[in-house]
């Protein structure tokens, strides 16, 4: 392995893994990675062949629990209301996430100032918007702009919109006569050839890897990009802590091979990049006698206040055959109808809604959403009242910090490696619980107007860990956050953290979008700071 | 028991039983006993090799014959295997090419998109009056839901 240090050492290949690499490489900046999964083959994904809904459920879960894969780290969610979900691999979690690419709101940035709760931002949506328009680029972003929702200005979505499906459509119908907002969900998943990649073909699988490359992940519109420029990938590569000198600086990582074998990577700048999980997980790995807490935890906040929004499906049936198996498994449309505070409700902030397809006939069978098991005769009515018939809210609710909920070091539990595995302790709050029965209440309502004959709700999902936010938040003082406003850790200043770790409030939308816009911000920084840069000797 | 179907006699029957029971002939729909013999269970197992130790345990001989009072006994002492059971005889069921004809099920296909075709909620003018509704995002600056940038009689929009 090397023995002359990096520029930056990257920890993670995942979404914000890719963003800083290919922005540092093609900047001139030696990169290397390290990342504990592999690369992944888009003929390995399964969404065009007959056991997809099998082995969704296995081996290409979204927890890494239920996998329980070699590259996976165990969970222990004991003490969790909800179940983190992620994927190790060159692209990460995005080879599972469904696409949806919306930004945070305005207010969103000014949740104390505005409702008297959690924490202001050190930055505000202005700040972030040119970051999320090249971000946009980037990735292949499809949608249409004009969003009512957002403030006017700026580039709009540099693909035309996916379509709505028949689901789409007759919802947005009843938010036209109920005059409530929706706008066509703006997906990282291409509606035409972009960038050397094919357009999607609406299978509906886009959770399990998109077989077509239109999903944008990392792994296809990052990392060529970057190993072009000079960046070098080590897969199969699992870091065990970060080192650091009598200066404070992280000098660089050991880690280990998949034979078990121990190298040291030395990098004059390090980069985290490894989920709010995993990223947590490692600092509080790096404690040594000048950081018996942890690394970078001065402001004993690392692992805390984490964020993962509390989700809730509702599900509609309608008479009519909406073959709402296919489509995009990102959204067809959103609504913000409800979004913002309104104190007569009952509790403060809000959620989004994305309208979602349903699966095929496993899953109208054994529903992994909301709905219910139907066995002997009424079992065929049950299915095939479900099977193509339905159409899907889910509702991200705003989840409020709270530094009870946290991530802490395993004493029992290990992976492979024998590493200690996190423990995540999250319970959800009166706020969100209040938040949600009236968001589910709203979006029965739009569904009993589309037409839907039933609607089904699951209340609180537990397999809706998807978004994994701020254990290692930014703001302006080092008492209160670890991060500065650049995502540099205060406590080392050769310290980056990327992902949503640094998220200082979980909005309520899903966040890739604005996690990779903030990774671009803070490469950015990196470069125009460069000469400034303290590094170890 | 990876990816073959070796389950022994009583097994088989034990199996068959509870099957039909979950999944009966109705409302022009086949058994599951009938469909999920050898070849889908060797296909699920492929698939889902995880699920065969305790498919073998759900379907032991010491739970007796009756296949309710089987699903019952799994249900409330053993879910793991309960749990495998049922989705050994969905997932053999569901893969079935007669089940998803009779369905209309044709799997998750693959659907060319036209992107330059101008979409049917454009053409009914949905989005149009969404806009008409105007801005939905709250202004920080003012706490409150931002007003409509009105054109100018020049036709320029207000700074």
């Amino acid at each position: 392995m090397a023995t002359e240090p990096a520029d930056v050492l990257v920890i993670g290949a995942g979404a914000t893994g890719g963003v800083v690499a290919r922005r540092l490489s093609e900047a001139g900046f030696s990169v290397v990675c390290l990342e504990q999964g592999d690369w992944h083959d888009k003929s390995e994904y399964r969404g065009a062949e007959l056991d997809w809904e099998l082995v969704m459920r296995k081996q290409w879960s979204t927890s890494p629990n239920v996998r329980g894969l070699p590259q996976d780290y165990p969970i222990d969610e004991t003490d969790a209301e909800v179940s983190p979900l992620m994927y190790s691999a060159v692209g990460g979690s995005m080879l599972i996430f469904a696409g949806a690419w919306p930004r945070m709101l305005p207010s969103d940035f000014r949740v104390r100032s505005l409702d008297g709760v959690a924490d202001d931002w050190p930055l505000t949506y202005d700040d972030l918007r040119p970051y999320y328009e090249r971000s946009d680029r980037h990735f292949g972003v499809s949608g249409m702009g004009g969003d009512p929702a957002y403030p006017p200005g700026g580039e709009d979505p540099p693909l035309p919109p996916l379509p709505l499906g028949a689901g789409g459509l007759k919802v947005a119908r009843a938010h036209t006569r109920l005059g409530w907002h929706w706008w066509p969900e703006p997906n990282s998943i291409l509606s035409v050839p972009y960038d050397g990649r094919r357009p999607c073909v609406q299978r509906g699988t886009c959770q399990q890897g998109c077989s077509e490359g239109a999903k944008a992940s990392t792994d296809l519109t990052h990392w060529p990009k970057a190993i072009a420029g000079g960046a070098r990938l080590v897969t199969g590569a699992r870091v065990r802590r970060l080192e650091t000198n009598g200066a404070g600086l992280v000098t660089g990582a050991t880690w280990l091979d998949r034979d078990g074998g121990e190298h040291f990577e030395p990098a004059k700048v390090t980069v985290l990049a490894a989920n709010a999980i995993g990223t947590a997980r490692l600092l509080l790995l790096s404690a040594s006698p000048a950081h018996p807490d942890g690394l970078a935890n001065s402001s004993g906040l690392v692992g805390r206040r984490l964020m993962m929004h509390p989700f809730a499906n509702v599900g509609g049936l309608f008479d009519e055959d909406l073959e709402s198996w296919q489509g995009q498994f990102g959204c067809s449309i959103e609504s913000f109808e409800f979004y913002e505070t309104d104190e007569r409700r009952g509790f403060v902030r809000g959620a989004k809604w994305g309208l979602a397809p349903t699966f095929g006939p496993i899953n109208a069978a054994l529903p992994s959403r909301a709905g219910t098991q139907v066995w002997g005769p009424d079992h065929h009515l049950h299915v095939r009242s479900h099977l193509g018939r339905g159409a899907n809210w889910g509702l991200f609710g705003e989840d409020l910090p709270d530094e009870a909920n946290r991530v802490t070091l395993s004493a029992t539990l290990t992976d492979s490696s024998g590493i200690p595995a996190p423990e995540v302790h999250y319970r959800i709050s009166e706020n969100s619980r209040r938040l949600l029965d009236f968001h589910i209440e709203k979006a029965t309502e739009s569904l009993r107007e589309a037409g839907a004959h039933t609607v089904e709700v699951d209340r609180l999902m537990r397999y809706s860990g998807w978004h994994l936010l701020g254990t290692a938040r930014m703001g302006d003082d080092p008492a209160t956050s670890v991060l500065d406003r650049w995502n540099r850790a205060h406590d080392v200043p050769n310290l980056y953290v990327a992902d949503g770790s640094c998220f200082v409030t979980s909005a309520g939308v899903n966040p890739t979008s604005s996690i990779c816009a903030l990774a671009l911000r803070a490469a950015d920084h990196m470069v125009d700071t460069r000469f400034n840069q303290q590094v170890p000797l | 028991m990876n990816g073959r179907s070796d389950l022994d006699e009583g097994r088989r029957a034990a199996f068959a039983a509870v099957a039909d029971l979950l999944i009966p002939e109705a409302h022009g729909m086949p058994s599951a006993a009938d469909v999920v013999g050898d070849a889908r269970l060797r296909f699920v197992l492929t698939a889902r090799p995880d699920l065969g130790e305790p498919l073998l345990e759900a379907l032991r001989p010491e739970l007796g014959t009756d296949a309710a009072d089987r699903i019952a006994a799994l249900e409330r002492e053993e879910t793991d295997r309960h749990a495998a059971l049922l989705q050994v005889v969905v997932f053999g069921y569901y893969t079935d090419g007669g089940v998803r004809q009779l369905l209309g099920y044709p799997g998750q296909e693959a659907k060319q998109l036209y992107s330059w075709k101008v979409p049917p909620f454009i053409e009914e003018g949905l989005t149009d009056q969404v806009l008409a509704r105007g801005p939905v995002w709250r202004d920080p600056a003012t706490g409150r839901r931002a007003e409509q940038q009105r054109p100018t009689p020049s036709g320029r929009q207000e700074e």
